[in-house]
């Protein structure tokens, strides 16, 4: 059994921003190399840290992003030069000027070796009248559009007293990885059959503003844009809150399931008159239905209120936190979770594993992250050669 | 294009599956969808719904069936347009017709992929099980997209994007302290379970190229979003400090690494806000010569990033004070010139008609289709140099009108004469 990418030399010259991605090809089963600067990369400096200890090897943000790979201290940029020329691709988040200035932009690298994938992943691109301008995740996250249809809905009066609201997690970072890895797959594939490298120009911005569903056509279609604020919750007995969607607009079973549901519950109360099997009327009184979940949520706590929606057809689901997601039994019957031991802490890690089952050519999650510089001399032994 | 030559049979509904297929298409991949007239994708016939030119459309409200069934055509749900684009071209099928489901089997013979996100199970029930296809081809590669997936205790739960952001984490991560979650309200994880959608089409191919071998690839919408939160599940699993806890999450705020100030900031405006921040200490003091060095800033206990994360509320109030006599793209802009990260918090008109950036790069590609006007779509956001990506697609064409490939589809791969398509239209198996 082979990995997708077995074989393959990704070498990564990445700041915080683009480290998913390697992380992505790493699980495809590529060999990722880290290159970073004696002190280490950026991000080994960001917490938290293990035990609230800092140092370059105990960052878990640099850990939740950087498990599959290894990590190589360059002693100059000839050598990383030298790396490039025997890698099958290489990753990074250098300006354009800043490539140049280092003989790692694409002409420069293209002319050493004509099949190299080279992927940019910069903030705006490499060109436009913004390419200069400087961006964390929370400038994305507001310029993408995400901001400003995420928090709290405005006050009785109208108007919105809290700010918008970006997601933890650095999501547009990480959309902009996970394109990085779909341009790189393409890349590869392409190189596979002509034999030729090429160019990937990845703008997180525009990654950032793609992903806001259906916004763009909401406002062609009506000249509205979507404001913020929280979908459809209810809160259950023990004060957790349950997402709780009623898509009607799928078909009349939709509501058929959920009556049943509430009748057993014995809180259909209006609902169980004919006149509401008609999805006119059913929308026009919308209040007598939210209020019947309202009467079902004042009986159960959120798990079972989550477990009753999935029972009546309804996608519902429990509002959990992210360590509340390690126990659910349906990732972990998956085997969702991997536990790799880090053997200088005499311990082991559990990382969330594959995005996907996939029988014939397995996820690969079975190298810790990687300590600073652990890996310089055998890199410089293995890839010395193609 | 990248991806020419590959063919994928394409059965995937509403957003998370057709993001990926999406693509597939913009890389140069023969995506053929599949649906019948009685069941077309849902969102062919939700509002919004795309206008006659010239004339406002209906705005999004309820999405109920009785706004659904008041459709004017299956060629005008606009969320469609979104998820579309990537030149996919369209068949209609009865898949419970016997002719319906013997052009389906002919299709999976060459075609290189079958995607689908229905209810786990359903394509079994139509006689179109992996182990079917893979009796008609045997490398055949089946990428299933359902919200919990082919395998595990739970397969018959269904999700929405909303559904998997609330038990995964993401709804958790947006919010003010001790407030109950605000959350995401669009379907954030329709686009992540589709990216990685892609990435399972595209290994896939990849493993088949170097192997021969085919597979079934199960992907759900939980498994792409548990990465996302980050150090969050390290941090409550090794270090005792569950994300679950008084003063969590921060809003705009984040400990790692500290930064102040650093949030959406108001600005002129009804409702108008812009980002600032300030990442290094070197972006603090370009911060305060270009708000013109006022007094505050001088303050002793503003001098360091840990002084300033200690008072924050003040710095917050100061900044705040200034971006709000300000248009958010005039503080952008000279934050910017400065050397200081800044960003106008935009919504998707001003990303249509105020983004120079998105404007510059050609992130919309104008296209329409037979009923529709062009529109400015949006495909993937990355360029290739060797290989560029097309919104069109090979096709260099718009979102397909129902069934509008019935006749070229079924000639191109099938070779089947006009004549047999027709007879098939008449006996209700292309329907």
């Amino acid at each position: 059994m082979t990995a997708p990418l077995g074989s393959v030399r990704v070498l990564e010259l990445s700041d915080e921003s683009a480290e998913y991605c390697g992380r992505l090809l790493a699980g495809l089963g590529a060999d990722v190399v880290k290159i970073e600067p004696p002190e280490g990369a950026p991000s080994r400096a960001v917490g938290p840290f293990l035990d609230d200890e800092p140092g370059p090897d105990r960052s878990l943000a640099f850990w939740a992003d950087n498990v599959g790979k290894r990590s190589v201290v360059a002693g100059d940029n000839a050598e990383v030069l030298g790396l490039c020329d025997a890698a099958d691709v290489v990753v990074h988040t250098l300006r354009p000027a800043q490539a140049e200035a280092r003989g790692l932009d694409f002409a420069s690298l293209h002319e050493r070796v004509p099949g190299l994938v080279v992927c940019a992943i910069t903030p705006f691109g490499s060109d436009g009248p913004w390419a200069d301008y400087l961006a964390d995740d929370l400038v994305l996250m507001a310029l993408g559009g995400s901001m400003a249809a995420c928090g709290y809905g405005p006050g009785p009066d109208g108007v919105y007293d809290t700010p918008p609201l970006a997601s933890h997690g650095d999501q547009a970072w990480r959309t902009a990885s996970t394109y990085g890895a779909i341009a790189v797959l393409a890349a590869l594939a392409w190189r596979s059959r002509s034999g030729v490298g090429q160019h990937i120009d990845v703008s997180a911005h525009e990654c950032s503003a793609s992903m806001t569903e259906w916004h763009l056509m909401t406002y062609l279609c009506s000249g509205g844009v979507h404001r913020r604020g929280p979908h459809p919750t209810l809160t259950a007995s023990d004060g957790r809150q349950v997402a709780a969607l009623n898509p009607d607009f799928l078909g009349p079973h939709v509501f058929a399931g959920m009556l049943e549901m509430l009748e057993r519950e014995e809180v259909a109360g209006p609902l169980s008159d004919p006149a509401f099997a008609d999805p006119v009327h059913r929308a026009a009184n919308y209040r007598e239905v939210w209020l019947a979940l309202k009467r079902l949520a004042a009986k159960h706590d959120g798990e079972t209120l989550y477990e009753l929606g999935q029972g009546a057809g309804l996608p519902w689901g429990v509002i959990r936190s992210p360590e509340e997601v390690f126990d659910d039994r349906h990732l972990r019957a998956r085997g969702h979770f991997v536990e790799l031991e880090h053997p200088e802490l005499a311990r082991s890690v559990p990382y969330a594993g594959a995005p996907f089952l996939a029988h014939g050519s397995p996820w690969v999650m079975d190298r810790r992250p990687p300590l600073l510089g652990e890996h310089t001399a055998e890199v410089r032994a293995e890839w010395s050669v193609r | 294009m990248a991806l020419q030559g590959l063919r994928i049979l394409d059965f995937t509904r509403l957003g998370f599956g057709a993001q990926a297929t999406l693509i597939c298409g913009c890389l140069g991949a023969e995506v053929i969808r599949v649906e019948s007239t009685r069941f077309p994708d849902a969102i062919r016939v939700m509002p919004p719904f795309v206008p006659e030119p010239g004339e406002r459309g209906e705005a999004f409200g309820a999405a109920t069936l009785a706004n659904a069934t008041g459709a004017p055509s299956p060629n005008r749900g606009g969320i469609f347009y979104k998820y579309n684009t990537g030149g996919k071209k369209s068949i209609t099928v009865n898949a419970r017709h016997p002719k319906g489901l013997a052009v389906l089997k002919d299709l999976v013979a060459q075609s290189d992929v079958v995607t689908e996100s229905f209810a786990a199970g359903t394509l079994d029930r139509w006689g179109l099980s992996y182990e079917v296809m893979r009796q008609i081809r045997p490398d055949v590669i089946y990428v299933s997209m359902c919200g919990f997936g082919h395998e595990g205790p739970d397969t018959s739960h269904v999700t929405m994007g909303p559904t998997a952001q609330a038990l995964t984490g993401l709804t958790f991560m947006v919010g003010l302290p001790d407030r109950p979650p605000a959350g995401w309200s669009f379907s954030y994880l329709d686009h992540v379970g589709g990216y990685l959608g892609a990435i399972a089409i595209l290994a896939g191919a990849i493993h088949r190229d170097r192997t021969g071998e085919g597979q079934h690839i199960d992907v759900s919408q939980l498994e792409p979003a548990t990465a996302l939160s980050g150090a969050l599940l390290l941090d409550a699993v090794l270090n005792g400090r569950p994300s679950r806890r008084p003063g969590f999450p921060t809003g705009n705020r984040r400990a790692h690494p500290p930064a102040a100030p650093s949030g959406a900031y108001r600005a002129l405006g009804d409702d108008k806000w812009v980002v600032v921040s300030c990442r290094t200490q070197d972006q603090w003091e370009s911060l305060v010569q270009a708000m013109g060095r006022p007094n505050w800033a001088a303050d002793p206990r503003f001098a360091t990033v840990a002084g300033r994360v200690e008072h924050v509320v003040d710095v917050d109030a100061h900044v705040q004070a200034w971006t709000a006599e300000r248009d958010r793209y005039d503080v952008m802009d000279l934050l910017q010139r400065a050397g200081v990260p800044a960003g106008a918090v935009q919504d998707a008109a001003d990303r249509l008609e105020r983004d120079p950036q998105l404007a510059a790069r050609g992130h919309y590609t104008m296209l329409g289709n037979a009923e529709v006007a062009a529109l400015p779509l949006e495909g993937v956001p990355f360029r290739m140099s060797a290989t560029p990506p097309h919104t069109g697609g090979m096709l260099r064409r718009g979102p397909p009108c129902l069934g509008e490939d019935n006749e070229s589809v079924l000639g191109s791969v099938l070779g089947m004469h006009a004549d047999e398509v027709a007879d098939l239209v008449a006996e209700g198996a292309l329907s």
